[in-house]
């Protein structure tokens, strides 16, 4: 135990925390910490906007399975922290918010940058702290690194009274945190693994649905061994993208209102969801009271309220995904040697759609280009050990679909809140976490615009991202919605940013080397010369088509079933046997 | 509808009735009645919430309470039943 002031604390226990990179920008309130931080091993990354701290912190997060850190001072910089921390609460992503609040005595007098950021992160945060005694500072700090990275991951804020961080105090890290009402399950209880055992072993239409909680669990070898055993296809959610390799014979890709045809119709078509991770989102299951009707459910998850949340489940498995799929596997062994099912015509329905229905698009008639051709030159040239970071919106869903994904945290986007400007502060946080891996953010025009100044922190931090830019000079995933529900009527939806800014022009005044492509002939060229570039930033901006369009499509509120491949064309069901 | 009552123990830490206030409001769970009262621990306090749902809404509103990391146990007061309800919150219904 030493004497120290409350900052010293902060900084001594954040190190504790096992804290190596933190992002932020300092202010009045959390001033004092940022003295500690000048000589702490802790490297710090000045970002450009608080935003940018809490999604560099994702990033962070996403690919190294560790703890995101992110700073910021009281009042508005603790409120441009509030989109990063609802985005990492939607997507079960663990973060640390450290943010400075006016002095004790100066809280609920609407001080000088006053905001009550823990009132504002409650409904959404996973826990949240105020600490107006520099002696629970530690305390504070350890609860909410293990709050924030155990059970289902989350976002923790820690809110620190200026005058906590001014005082003396006696540094006394905890060697470990019990908390009364937080005890998170590990392994499940074993009669729920024999349950899902010989229900799967029963059923002669079994899908594996599989969400983002495999990646969280880092289970997706375990995965790979169930899937094998079984034989049974296997579907990965926009979240859980590179959970189950897409060469694998047995995935049939995303499902969801932009999934493929196979993926969505074997959730319609099952007699078994075996659901590992995921949360029947609205985007995944369309219409909830057409969704797989004739399916029983196997739903394992580390988070007890997901369970039953949206469907009825006919055999619950809580606990830490690890455990369970690890004790799954021999349970299903045993229960498959009594009795097999015969999967093959499963399979065969579902492999005669996934040939008949791969993903596709149209090229462009009049030259230009296409963006779907754009990103999968991208995927196809960078390969698969590259981490990709996409915006929200047609680019997000075509980085998802025209990208093969092999491994895990390979593929990170805002899934749950759909936050445009997630790309470029996730891909320097995820550069940050795996600084020898090439990784890409493919950002949409609109979404670059929103954040796209920690370029700056990028090109002074040393963190050589690249950028492809899918510019087609519009909120293309909102013009597309006007095309089909709006009659045409494009109503605020150009961007003209083939005309305004000049990406590549702007991309060199933040230190990046700024590229532009237009014509299909030059995309391997183009994407070569960035993929040699390391030692800067690169921006790309692929001027494509704006008419391209986003398929397959379950229309919001619609039922899966009425699944359209294009405009108006639903599937030739007759010609399939289902 | 059958009014529920549930007993909730909660850490007596700041902040913690906003909390349960806000998750009922976020969730739009109606809230029929809620007092807050000390037990004999200085500790924890005790929250009686009355809440008119059962079955499946019943069980996701003590699930979503349960998550709360301020929140210890909960117990469900039945109508007209002698013996209450203990949910089995220690250590399996947690996140
Ligand atoms: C912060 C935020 N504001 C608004 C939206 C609604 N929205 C969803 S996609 C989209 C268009 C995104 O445009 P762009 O980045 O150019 O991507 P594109 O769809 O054209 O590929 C908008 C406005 C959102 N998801 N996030
Ligand atoms: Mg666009």
């Amino acid at each position: 135990m030493s004497q120290m002031n409350g900052a010293s604390s902060l900084v001594a226990s954040l190190e504790a925390a096992g804290v190596d990179v933190m992002f932020g920008i300092p202010g009045g309130a959390i001033l004092p910490a940022y003295d500690p931080i000048f000589s702490s091993s802790i490297r710090h990354i000045l970002v450009r906007h608080e935003q940018g701290a809490g999604h560099a912190a994702t990033g962070y997060a996403q690919v190294t399975g560790r703890v995101g850190v992110c700073i910021a001072t009281s009042g508005p910089g603790a409120t441009n922290l509030v989109t990063p921390l609802a985005d990492a609460a939607m997507d079960s992503v663990p973060v640390v918010a450290i943010t400075g609040q006016v002095p004790s005595v100066a809280i609920g007098t609407d001080a000088f940058q006053e905001a009550d950021i823990r009132g504002i992160t409650m409904p959404f945060a996973k826990h949240n702290y105020l600490v107006t005694d520099p002696a629970d500072i530690p305390r504070a700090i350890a609860e909410a690194f293990h709050i924030a990275s155990t059970g289902r991951p989350g976002p923790v804020l820690v809110d620190i009274a200026k005058d906590a961080l001014q005082k003396l105090t006696e540094f006394n890290y905890p060697n470990s945190v019990s908390l009364k009402g937080y005890q998170p399950k590990l392994s499940a209880d074993a009669q729920s693994i024999l349950d899902a055992a010989a229900l799967i072993a029963a059923s002669s239409k079994p899908v594996f649905y599989v969400g983002g909680g495999v990646i969280k669990a880092n289970a997706s070898r375990e995965l790979l061994e169930l899937a094998q055993l079984l034989g049974a296809p296997v579907v990965t959610t926009l979240m859980a993208r590179g959970a189950f390799p897409d060469s694998h014979p047995l995935h049939l890709g995303m499902p969801g209102m932009h999934g493929t045809v196979a993926a969505v119709t074997a959730l319609q078509k099952a007699d078994l969801l075996i659901t590992l991770g995921a949360r029947f989102d609205d985007r995944v299951t369309g219409k909830l009271s057409s969704f797989a009707v004739n399916a029983k459910v196997i739903h394992a998850d580390v988070d007890p309220a997901e369970i039953g949340k949206n469907r009825f489940v006919d055999v619950p498995v809580l606990g830490d995904l690890k455990f369970t799929i690890a004790a799954l596997i021999p349970a299903l062994k045993v229960a498959l040697a009594k009795n097999r099912p015969d999967l093959t015509p499963w399979l065969r329905q579902m492999n005669s759609l996934k040939a008949a229905y791969p993903l596709g698009y149209d090229t462009p008639k009049d030259g230009s280009l296409s963006p779907q051709y754009v990103i999968e030159r991208l995927g196809k040239i960078s390969g698969p050990d590259t981490i990709f970071a996409s915006g929200v919106g047609q680019h997000q869903m075509w980085a998802s679909q025209f990208i093969s994904y092999e491994n895990p945290r390979t593929w990170l986007n805002s899934g749950g809140l759909g936050t445009m400007g997630y790309a470029v502060p996730a891909a320097m946080g995820a550069k940050v976490g795996a600084p020898d891996t090439t990784v890409w953010a493919i950002d949409g025009d609109g979404c670059f615009q929103m954040t796209n100044q920690e370029l700056t922190t990028c090109a002074l931090n040393n963190i050589p991202i690249k950028v492809a830019i899918i510019n087609n000079e519009s909120l293309g995933m909102v013009r597309q919605w006007q095309t089909l529900f709006y009659e045409g009527r494009y109503s605020n939806t150009s961007l003209e940013s083939k005309r305004i800014p000049n990406f590549p022009m702007l991309a060199e005044a933040m230190g990046c080397v700024g590229l532009s492509c237009d014509r299909p002939e030059d995309v391997d060229a183009t994407i070569e010369k960035a993929m040699s570039i390391n030692n800067q930033p690169v921006v790309v901006d692929f001027r494509v088509n704006r008419d391209a369009m986003v398929w397959p499509m379950v229309a919001a509120g619609t039922s899966n079933d009425e699944i359209m491949i294009a405009r108006e064309t639903a599937p030739d069901w007759d010609s399939q046997e289902l | 509808m059958a009014q529920h009552s549930l007993e909730v123990i909660v850490e007596n830490s700041p902040g913690v009735l906003a909390r349960v206030a806000g998750l009922f409001s976020r969730r739009a769970y109606n809230i029929e009645r809620l007092s807050v009262g000390p037990t004999s621990n200085p500790e924890t306090s005790k929250m009686e919430i009355v809440v008119n749902l059962e079955g499946h809404a019943l069980e996701q509103v003590i699930a979503q309470l349960d998550k709360l990391i301020n929140v210890i146990s909960i117990k469900e007061i039945v109508p007209n039943a002698a013996k209450a309800i203990v949910h089995d919150t220690q250590p399996d219904y947690q996140n």
